[in-house]
């Protein structure tokens, strides 16, 4: 059981490695229709990134062409050793603390001062109205008492919580040690659960 | 029930969402759990927050990826014009050197004699040698510092264009 387990761990990450390997090698090319197909894939997981990250969809949305241009004219520096998400919310992390450090230099401090688990919205399935009511109520519940959290403790949150990413993985794309994550971690979730209080979702 | 045991089990919560507890702490926990409503509802609050933090939706926009792609393969398309140009001035450059390197000692022997043929002083001969070796390095140089200007120039527009 334990050696079916080891071979099936050790298949996917063979398989993610030559995922990014192969990714390396297009940005390297500059292929377009590789950059054409990691846009549609990172298209909702990015924006939803910049949007909890900045709180406003313009902004948003101004910043994801931005990364995609910018992972265009540093795809070089991508070595495919590491995953290829952590590497392009490292970008989309710079860029928004370059913009926060044009518009608010605190916001800059507070930033700095430190797989695919989750599933994609499917067209095929399609909420009914009230559904879709609750959910956009749901969501900006949550995201006023997101942008109420520090910047540190929101961008942790995110990554770990709708990007299932690893403490490991996370602490490469803020560039902080696995103890600031972990404590980042614990803090925003105790504050995100006192905001929320008795909200039932 | 002791104060230690609430914050104990509030600890491990909060563990359990951020990197997981072991099999025996998994234990403790669920038994003090059951018997502990402050707790229970501390853990449900817990797993709402967690939830609803997951349950966050944005509308997707496929314009957006278009626009973007449109972007990224005309910012390619410059790229490429760039880096097409630069081979170009490399390529010369190679050239010149290499030309530069192989007609030396003719130029050497060449400026000599009209040196001496000249009654000049050694120096004064071969200064101009020197200056003639370097002119094409220098106008290279100058070439070069000018495009990088220019494409300075040009991503100062385009960012202000930006924002």
């Amino acid at each position: 059981m334990s050696a079916a387990i080891c071979w099936f761990v050790n298949s996917v990450s063979n398989a993610m490695e030559h995922e990014g390997q192969a990714i390396a090698r297009g940005l390297r090319r500059r292929d377009p229709d590789l950059l054409d197909g990691l846009i549609e894939r990172y298209h909702y997981r990015l924006l939803r990134y910049l949007h909890c990250l900045t709180g406003s969809r313009e902004t948003a949305e101004d910043l994801f062409q931005e990364t995609w241009i910018r992972v265009l004219e540093r795809g070089r520096q991508y070595d495919g050793k590491s995953k290829f998400e952590a590497w392009l919310f490292t970008i989309a992390r710079h860029l928004v603390i370059d913009l926060q450090r044009r518009r608010q230099p605190r916001f800059l401090d507070l930033l700095d001062a430190g797989s695919d688990g989750q599933p994609e919205p499917r067209l095929e399935d399609q909420p009914s109205a009230l559904e879709l009511v609750a959910r956009r109520e749901t969501s900006e519940r949550v995201g006023t008492a997101m942008t109420d959290l520090p910047a540190t403790y929101r961008e942790v949150l995110v990554l770990r919580f709708q990007e299932e990413m690893a403490i490991e993985e996370i602490a490469e794309v803020v560039a902080a040690p696995l103890s600031t994550v972990k404590s980042r971690l614990y803090r925003g979730l105790e504050a995100l659960r006192e905001m929320l209080g008795g909200t039932k979702i | 029930m002791s104060d230690d045991f609430h914050k104990s089990a509030e600890r491990l919560l909060a563990a359990l969402k951020v990197e997981g507890i072991s099999p025996t702490e998994r234990g403790w926990l669920d038994g003090h759990l059951e018997s502990c409503a402050r707790c229970a509802e501390h853990a449900a609050a817990l797993g709402r927050a967690v939830a609803s933090l997951r349950s966050v939706a944005i509308p997707l926009e496929p314009a957006l990826v278009q626009t973007t792609q449109f972007r990224v393969r005309r910012r390619a398309r410059e790229l490429r014009e760039q880096e097409s140009r630069m081979h170009g001035l490399w390529f010369s450059c190679a050239l010149s050197w290499a030309l530069g390197v192989l007609s030396a000692p003719l130029l050497w022997w060449g400026f000599q004699w009209v040196g001496r043929h000249m009654a000049l002083p050694d120096v004064a001969w071969q200064t101009a040698f020197a200056l003639w070796w370097a002119m094409p390095a220098a106008a290279t140089a100058a070439v070069l510092a000018g495009l990088r200007a220019r494409a300075a120039k040009e991503n100062g527009i385009q960012e202000s264009l930006r924002h």
